[in-house]
């Protein structure tokens, strides 16, 4: 049955990588579209900007990105490669290394024009890059393998194991303190330790994301509701206070929210580079002006390589073509919640969701600024924005989910 | 996973997706309807707004050319510098742009200061009509300056330059800020010489760099068309300046001078004095004028004065303004008598010095009567009471046919504006209304107003066989390539008199030269025929305008004249004494000019100036020996053998015994003497004082006859100038001029 042995032989290498046991093609695909699409985009966003910066080298940034890209790539079916179960051991490092890099860059000198930002570490010979681009993954996986840890804890009424709280219940009396307590307490406090030294970098809008993406990570776990709708209460009031008082915040940030309150205020400073997205994303139209016939990207967006390139995306894509997009980052976060709601612990769900979520809020975030309906702060888009580090990192993280794509019981295609 | 632990997960998992997915990307979408779709053409416009760039392109207006293609008038490319100062947020920005532009243009800092602070405003004029150097220099601080070229801006604007100044200046007229033409030509053929604006419209990117040219469309402009004018450039200097001499001469008002081409009616000189320089037309250039507005009170007086004195030095009086002709007219009353033949040219009458027609007397200008005299010389002598006898012998109604034949009842159709128009019973009597009284005044050219273009194209029909042509200022037009667009052609208008009756008129005009009231437009070898003209001016009668009208050669006209001078005050007022020389002057150098070869009588041949020879290098005995056989006066300076230098050089026009110095040795140095008085003195006299004192004259003017005196010496008394220069002497004469 020479025959038979060949096609068993076929199928054991397919399932390697699709097969039972292979990584979700959905996934993949989806992944490997965004990233096609902002590949292009960044070709299209960054021709002329470059042309004026470098000296007609119009394909500079292109270049560096596509070359994160493709090794980002080959790093993305790497990770998948591994057993997700081994990043457990990674938890704890990641966290500490991330607390030691976000006090670290307070330390280094920002770059020329940036001197208000402590926001980012250079590496010779690479580039820079955001510690708290690690941090949020510090805190994900952190989360992930702790609530994993203690998800029966929290989501029941055990009482605490730990050290200083068996002396509180071995003793009579009202006072008993319970996992979930300690757990709420413990992770309140690293996620707001982590956004208390972003939001020193003048990092608004990291910390926000942070915060974001720990409360999502919180209700996840499966915290008490009513926790939440405190929180949400909070949160709201919060909103209220800066939009009636910006001067509580940071003297960077409290023009943005006059700008972004008053549609007047500073045309040529603070307003410049979100009218000009504006006038972009009107000038796309519902069809688009056509790929590379962005005329928004002529210098008057300014870096449209970064934060803003989705403005020059509606422009030559359209309303059509955004919100393709949009959708593409939809389903990649249905399907990062599929696959973590298949898999076979709470470690891999959480850190599937906790992931996806964390790109979904960011993109959604990114788009609510372009399109002028949050302020503008620095967040930039996913696949999308220039940034060789923060791409390598951001398909690494794909790798994980396609790792746990693997070993969850999803319907194979 | 436990089912239960799983279920809570997967129910906690879907409110997070939605909320991301709702709240999230909703908002992101909803801004996107917003910007995109529901304002977006409000963006797309801002948009369009800063990137695109809509240039005016201007359509050049058309230039004038004389008929010889020199330029009268061209516009040039200028620009306008204005600033947007809604862009303008900072103080010191305001400053910096307020010094920049008031050091480049020349401007008051205090006053572009102000303008910058117009912050409501996205475009405040800070300068039109700014040349290019100025213009490069705004352009350049643009370039220098961070956020300038948000608030500096440069369009394109247009001046008319005329080269001349005041060169037919109220023919050409001028042209407003808004370069629409105000007045002359300019306002006449407007129309044509407007082109249609164009536009570009391109992609700047955000440093006002050009995008690639794919961003651009482009609306071409039409040019406007040139014009050809009929004027030549030569002969309009001729008269231009014959007649500000004048002016000057007999301290007038103004002085109007027509010059036609005889066979086409084009209009080849035609001119104003007192004008304006067109390319300052609202400078006024009358100093008296002037002088009597600053005496005036109030500041509305004032102003009201200057701006009717700016209308009055734009009018062209040659065109626009209604005159008696005077004896002029003359002319017309002998064509029409010999055309119907009622007399001929050498009938014999007898002036008594007056005529008496029902209850009034009209005197001859020479009050005891001319006596007995031919048709021809009645001309020459311009005796009234003949002429009124000839008109009797037609009667009104053919002598209004004749009136009416001659164009004094319309427009002669030139080509320029607010022509002069005549209304019938007004301005002039029709025939049913020429009674014997208003049949005599008419016929002696009193009681109608005519201009002075009805006359010369009236008097141009004697020169050219009776055929009246209409006259016409625009030869042609061409387009931007200099092709023809259009060409005028002569219009004749019809016959008026026979070709023999103009003969015959023609032969009495040229007596009248000769001999008569108009012998000071005699111009030896150019046989002009002519007719002077004086008559009072309505409705005072206080002042006087004197006329000439003629036309030469006689024997194959060429060019008709009309030389009027308005209000001499300094003296002599007849047509004979003030208007007449200027047209010899202006004949002969149009003569000249035109190469029409001199043909002279007998008598004109023996009175010529002669040319000098050229005597250098030849040894003095020599030089001096044939000089003198030639008939020059010698004088010879230093002691050397051999001429070096003569003054007169060769070829010079001296009189036959004039002065010739030959200098015989290079260290001495050339001799000087002083200009005489040559003034008030016959040929003769003018000639002998001038040989006298070393100097040669040039003899200008009438000269033939006894009767002349010198009235005007190109080079003032006591100048000190080399012995042997030549010093041009202007005669006219003094005696039976007047008519």
């Amino acid at each position: 049955m020479a025959k038979n042995g060949q096609m068993l032989k076929k199928k054991r290498r397919r399932n390697l990588l699709f097969g039972e046991g292979g990584i979700d093609v959905w996934f993949v695909g989806i992944v490997l579209t965004l990233l096609t699409v902002g590949l292009i985009m960044l070709f299209s966003s960054s021709y002329t900007y470059c042309y004026y910066n470098f000296n007609g080298n119009s394909l500079f940034y292109f270049k560096r990105q596509l070359f994160f890209g493709i090794v980002g790539v080959i790093v993305m079916f790497a990770v998948s490669k591994i057993n997700y179960q081994y990043f457990k051991m990674a938890a704890v490092p990641v966290l500490v290394v991330s607390f030691v890099l976000l006090v670290v860059v307070l330390f280094v000198s920002p770059p020329p024009g940036f001197e208000q930002f402590h926001r980012w570490i250079t590496i010779p010979g690479i580039g820079t890059f955001q510690p708290s681009e690690i941090s949020k993954f510090a805190i994900i996986l952190f989360l992930a393998w702790d609530i994993d840890k203690n998800y029966r804890g929290i989501n029941s009424n055990e009482l605490s194991s730990a050290a200083f709280a068996e002396g509180f219940n071995n003793r009579p009396g009202k006072i008993k303190i319970y996992t979930k307590t300690v757990c709420l307490v413990e992770y309140a406090i690293i996620i707001l330790l982590t956004c208390a030294l972003i939001y020193k970098e003048n990092h608004v809008s990291g910390t926000l994301l942070v915060l974001a993406l720990g409360v999502m990570m919180l209700w996840l776990a499966g915290f008490n509701q009513k926790a939440f709708i405190a929180v949400a209460i909070i949160g709201v009031l919060a909103v209220a206070l800066v939009v009636i008082k910006p001067d509580i915040l940071p003297s960077h940030a409290q023009p943005r929210i006059t700008a972004w309150l008053d549609k007047d205020y500073d045309p040529l400073g603070v307003r410049w580079q979100t009218n000009n997205a504006l006038y972009a994303i009107g000038s796309g139209g519902f069809f688009g002006v056509g790929l590379g016939n962005s005329k928004q990207k002529q210098l008057y967006v300014s870096e449209p390589q970064n934060d803003f390139i989705f403005s020059i995306v509606c422009e030559e894509l359209g309303f059509i073509g955004a919100f393709i997009i949009i959708v593409l980052f939809i389903l990649l976060v249905w399907r990062g919640f599929v696959i973590g709601l298949h898999s076979k612990d709470k470690f891999g769900a959480l850190l599937a969701m906790g992931i996806v979520l964390q790109v979904g809020l960011q993109a959604a975030l990114n788009i609510g600024v372009v399109t002028d309906v949050l302020p503008n702060t620095g967040i930039s888009l996913p696949f999308f924005s220039y940034g060789g580090t923060s791409l390598l990192m951001l398909l690494g993280e794909m790798g994980i989910v396609l790792s746990i794509s693997r070993y969850s019981k999803i319907k194979k295609v | 996973m436990a089912k239960k632990s799983r279920k809570v997960l997967q129910q906690r998992a879907v409110v997070a997706m939605i909320l991301v997915f709702v709240v999230g990307f909703g908002a992101g979408i909803f801004g996107l309807v917003r910007a995109g779709l529901v304002k977006g053409e409000y963006y797309k416009q801002k948009a369009e707004s800063q990137q695109l760039s809509d240039t005016t392109v201007s359509a050049q207006r058309g230039t004038i050319y004389d008929r010889n293609m020199n330029v009268i008038a061209q516009s040039a490319d200028v620009w306008k510098v204005y600033i947007n100062p809604s862009k303008i947020t900072k103080d010191e920005v305001r400053q910096n742009v307020a010094k920049v532009l008031s050091d480049i243009l020349e401007l008051e800092y205090e006053t572009v200061y102000e303008k910058c602070g117009k912050s409501k405003y996205n475009y405040v004029l800070i300068k039109s009509q700014v040349e290019y150097d100025k213009k490069t220099e705004v352009s350049q601080a643009i370039k220098d300056n961070k956020g300038f070229s948000q608030i500096i801006g440069i369009e394109s604007d247009v001046k008319r330059y005329y080269p001349y100044s005041n060169f037919a200046s109220t023919v050409i007229g001028f042209t407003g800020t808004d370069d629409v033409g105000r007045s002359g030509l300019e306002y006449f053929y407007d129309d044509v010489l407007t082109g249609t604006p164009g536009r570009v419209v391109t992609a700047k990117n955000a440093r006002q760099i050009n995008m690639s040219s794919s961003y651009e469309s482009y609306y071409e402009a039409l040019q406007g068309e040139n014009l050809v004018l009929t004027i030549d450039q030569v002969i309009q200097y001729y008269l231009d300046s014959a007649l500000e001499q004048a002016v000057v001469d007999f301290d007038a008002t103004y002085g109007y001078g027509i010059v036609m081409d005889v066979e086409t009616g084009a209009i080849l000189a035609m001119s104003t004095k007192l004008d304006y320089d067109c390319n300052n037309p609202y400078t006024v250039t009358n100093q008296s004028v002037l002088e009597k507005i600053e005496e005036l009170e109030t500041d509305e007086e004032k102003n009201n004065a200057l701006i009717n004195a700016r209308y009055s030095q734009w009018r062209n009086r040659t065109v626009s303004d209604g005159y008696e002709p005077g004896s002029v007219f003359k002319c017309v009353t002998a064509a029409a008598g010999i055309e119907e033949g009622v007399v001929t040219p050498s009938e014999m009458f007898n002036c008594r010095g007056y005529y008496k027609v029902k209850d009034r007397m009209y005197h001859c200008s020479h009050r005891e009567g001319h006596g007995v005299e031919d048709f021809t010389t009645s001309l020459a002598n311009s005796c009234n009471p003949i002429y009124i006898e000839v008109a009797q012998r037609l009667g009104s109604k053919t002598f209004f046919k004749y009136f009416e034949a001659f164009g004094f009842t319309e427009k002669t159709g030139i080509d320029l504006p607010a022509e002069y128009s005549p209304v019938a019973n007004v301005s002039y009597y029709t025939a049913d209304k020429l009674g014997a009284v208003e049949l005599a005044s008419t016929s002696f050219g009193q009681t109608f107003q005519v201009s002075p273009i009805q006359v010369i194209t009236a008097i141009n029909a004697i020169a050219n066989g009776g055929k009246l042509v209409q006259p016409y200022i625009v030869a042609a037009s061409l387009d931007e390539n200099g092709n023809k667009t259009k060409e005028t052609t002569t219009t004749i208008k019809r016959q008026v008199v026979s070709e023999d009756t103009a003969e015959q008129v023609s032969y009495m005009m040229e007596e009248t030269v000769r001999r008569g009231t108009a012998k000071n437009a005699y111009v030896p070898g150019y046989r002009v025929a002519g007719k002077t003209g004086t008559s009072e001016k309505l409705p005072d009668r206080i002042y006087y305008i004197g006329s000439f009208c003629g036309f030469a050669p006689a024997n194959d006209p060429k060019i008709s004249v009309l030389i009027a001078i308005d209000e001499p005050k300094s003296g002599s007022y007849y047509g004979g004494t003030v208007a007449a020389p200027v047209a010899a002057e202006v004949i002969s150098q149009t003569m000249a000019y035109l190469n029409v070869e001199p043909q002279y009588t007998d008598a004109e041949l023996a009175s010529l100036d002669v040319k000098t020879p050229k005597v250098i290098g030849m040894t003095t005995s020599a030089a001096k020996t044939d000089l003198e056989a030639k008939g020059f006066t010698v004088k010879v300076v230093g002691s050397g053998t051999n001429v070096v230098s003569q003054n007169p050089a060769s070829d010079q026009v001296i009189p036959k015994n004039g002065v010739v110095v030959i200098y015989t040795d290079e260290k001495v140095v050339t001799t000087k003497v002083k200009v005489p008085n040559l003034l008030g003195m016959t040929v003769a006299e003018a000639n002998r004082v001038a040989i006298s004192s070393g100097i040669n004259i040039k003899i200008s003017g009438y000269t033939s006859g006894s009767t002349n005196t010198s009235y005007r010496q190109s080079i003032t008394e006591g100048t000190e100038v080399s012995a042997g220069s030549i010093v041009t002497v202007s005669f006219k004469s003094s005696v039976d001029v007047a008519d």
